[in-house]
């Protein structure tokens, strides 16, 4: 049986943030959502978050920004990222900064429910 | 045996039908005898001649030198041929060719006997020869059979440096000889370059009439030199401003075809960042609307509701419009290519592995790989959209997709892969036994929102071209209707900037 996970959905399209979080919660997990980089930052800070599903073109800060902060606060923050479309220098950026993976967007939700899966493992 | 004409009164008449002038002057040098001619010459009668002298009806100069030539004849007694020159009294000068002769009478007395030629027109003819051979800008000379130069203007001799002596000249000759074998004996027209001694080198157009036979013993040619320095420095210049003209002409082009390729380029761009932000802009609802779907799936499933085909539906129409973005980015992306050599066969195994199970069960699929571990320089995320699309598009042709299979399907579906090495290019080729595509459209194919699909961009293969193009290769396409078709991407197999440095 899987362990009940605090994950965190930033996304600026509150559609996509909260039909993810909604999607998450139906498999019991808890759910943190923000809508933008720094809000990110925030929520890592006040939650203790096991893994966070990051879009990366974001207002104020870009989500792999926030993510390379975040980590320099909490090392083993664990990250994945959505993108609606390849920005390679970003996504190359967060590789190297530690993400654990890239979902291009529309996000295929097998694979994403599998991520979560194995971090709930 | 003739009588021999003695009868004094013929022999006078016959010497006043001479046209040579005839006068006999007495010791003091007087006139005693005057022939018609020479009473035309002074333009007076014999009467009002005799007894006087050339003072009396010349010049005084020229009566003077006239006066110590005939002294110098008649003291000592030789002959003497002088030309001189006389001025009469309407002013008309005459050269004289002058004869003169001092007779001895049976009574002791000494004459003076003078023979007059008019050499005036002779003299005019050969002055104006003088004057031709000196004015014209052709250096001429009469050359002999031994080189030796018998007559040179003064533009020869210039040309002929130094001094502008036979020798230099002779040294001009035989240097000649030396270009052209037939120079002078046989009539030629070549350039050469002249140096004389002393002079700059000039490039000279040499003629020669070849040997003129003149009466003489030596046969002899008339060379003339005509410098064309400056004509050949002008045929450079003009063939200089010729070449300068195509190559103005070249620049011209390749710069109005860097202008369009600007032009075209700055309108990609423009696409390229319309279609990137349209992209997001569309892929964040898309991504809402499927996680959506997936919930109402999630949530409504055993509660007999039934939406499990509008669901299915909502779920195609994502993954139609995702596939669109897709390829408006594959066709608008005008990034720089990150062109790596990797082992192009064994990425494009995983590539095919991977897509194959997203196409329809009843293909087959056949991989034929020939690069022998070779390393290929390309930018696998590119190259992938190339290879995905010509494999999605194959599939589509012959069998359509999992979700809408072809009403028609190709029967005994078959999808080749290949590469293969061939002339320093590698070709990658996706070939099919499907319907194939008439001419027509096989010539529009490549053609920016072309398309023969209800469902299609019409940017599929553009795409798969420019990406081609983006590698410095290209895209051959062939196809027969009822047969299939094969798209073969060329790539070379060193970068271009490889290619540039070797």
């Amino acid at each position: 049986m899987s362990r009940q996970l605090n994950i965190l959905v930033v996304d600026d399209d509150a559609g996509n943030a909260e039909s993810l979080a909604e999607l998450f919660q139906l498999d019991n997990h808890r759910v943190i959502v923000a809508y933008d980089g720094q809000q990110a930052i925030e929520a890592f800070s006040l939650n203790k978050v096991d893994v966070g599903f990051f879009d990366v073109m974001m207002p104020n800060k870009n989500g792999v920004d926030s993510f390379i902060e975040i980590r320099s606060k909490f090392p083993e923050a664990r990250v994945y990222f959505m993108t609606g479309y390849s920005a390679d220098d970003l996504i190359d950026k967060a590789i190297n900064g530690g993400a654990l993976g890239v979902f291009s967007k529309p996000v295929d939700l097998s694979r994403v429910l599998a991520a979560v899966e194995s971090e709930a493992a | 045996m003739q009588k021999r004409l003695s009868n004094p009164d013929a022999l006078l008449s016959i010497l006043d039908n001479l046209p040579t002038s005839i006068i006999v002057k007495d010791v003091d040098l007087n006139f005693v005898y005057s022939n018609r001619a020479h009473c035309q010459m002074i333009d007076r009668p014999e009467h009002e001649l005799l007894g006087k002298s050339d003072k009396d009806f010349w010049p005084q100069e020229q009566a003077d030198m006239f006066l110590q030539n005939d002294r110098s004849v008649m003291l000592t007694g030789e002959e003497s041929i002088v030309e001189e020159q006389a001025t009469n009294s309407n002013g008309t000068t005459s050269v004289l060719l002058t004869h003169k002769t001092r007779l001895e009478s049976p009574d002791g007395r000494s004459y003076l006997l003078c023979v007059n030629s008019d050499i005036s027109a002779l003299r005019k003819r050969e002055n104006h020869y003088r004057a031709l051979t000196e004015s014209v800008p052709i250096g001429i000379a009469q050359v002999d059979e031994d080189l030796n130069v018998h007559f040179a203007n003064p533009l020869f001799k210039l040309f002929s440096g130094g001094s502008g002596s036979e020798y230099e000249q002779e040294r001009v000759l035989r240097k000649l000889t030396e270009e052209n074998p037939a120079f002078p004996g046989k009539a030629c027209k070549f350039e050469a370059v002249v140096q004389g001694i002393g002079s700059e080198p000039r490039t000279m157009m040499v003629i020669s009439s070849g040997w003129l036979d003149l009466g003489e013993t030596r046969r002899s040619a008339t060379v003339s030199l005509i410098d064309v320095t400056q004509m050949t420095e002008l045929q450079r210049i003009n063939a200089e401003v010729s070449r300068l003209n195509k190559d103005l002409a070249a620049n011209m082009k390749s710069l109005k075809e860097a202008q369009d390729e600007l032009v075209k380029r700055g309108r990609m761009e423009q696409l390229g960042q319309l279609t990137a932000t349209v992209a997001h802009e569309l892929r964040n609802p898309l991504g809402a609307v499927r996680t959506s779907a997936y919930l109402l799936q999630r949530k409504t499933k055993d509660t007999g509701l039934g939406l499990e085909t509008l669901i299915e539906r909502i779920n195609k129409g994502v993954t139609r419009c995702d596939n669109i973005i897709t390829q408006l980015l594959d066709f608008s992306r005008n990034k720089m290519l990150e062109c790596q050599p990797g082992k192009l066969d064994d990425w494009l195994a995983g590539v095919i592995e991977e897509e194959a199970r997203s196409l329809p069960q009843v293909l087959e699929i056949e991989l034929s790989l020939g690069l022998d571990g070779r390393d290929v320089p390309f930018d696998p995320a590119r190259l992938q959209r190339a290879v995905v699309n010509l494999v999605s598009n194959a599939a589509e042709a012959m069998v359509g997709t999992v979700d809408q299979p072809h009403a028609n399907p190709t029967s005994n579906p078959r999808l080749t892969i290949s590469t293969k090495v061939r002339d320093g290019l590698v070709c990658l080729k996706v070939e099919d036994n499907g319907p194939g595509m008439s001419e027509d459209v096989v010539a529009r194919v490549r053609e920016p929102l072309f398309t023969t699909k209800s469902f299609g961009t019409g940017l599929g293969i553009p795409a798969v071209e420019q990406i081609a193009h983006q590698h410095g290769g290209k895209l051959d396409i062939r196809s027969v209707v009822n047969q299939g078709s094969s798209f073969e991407i060329w790539l070379p197999l060193q970068t271009q900037q490889e290619t540039a440095v070797a």
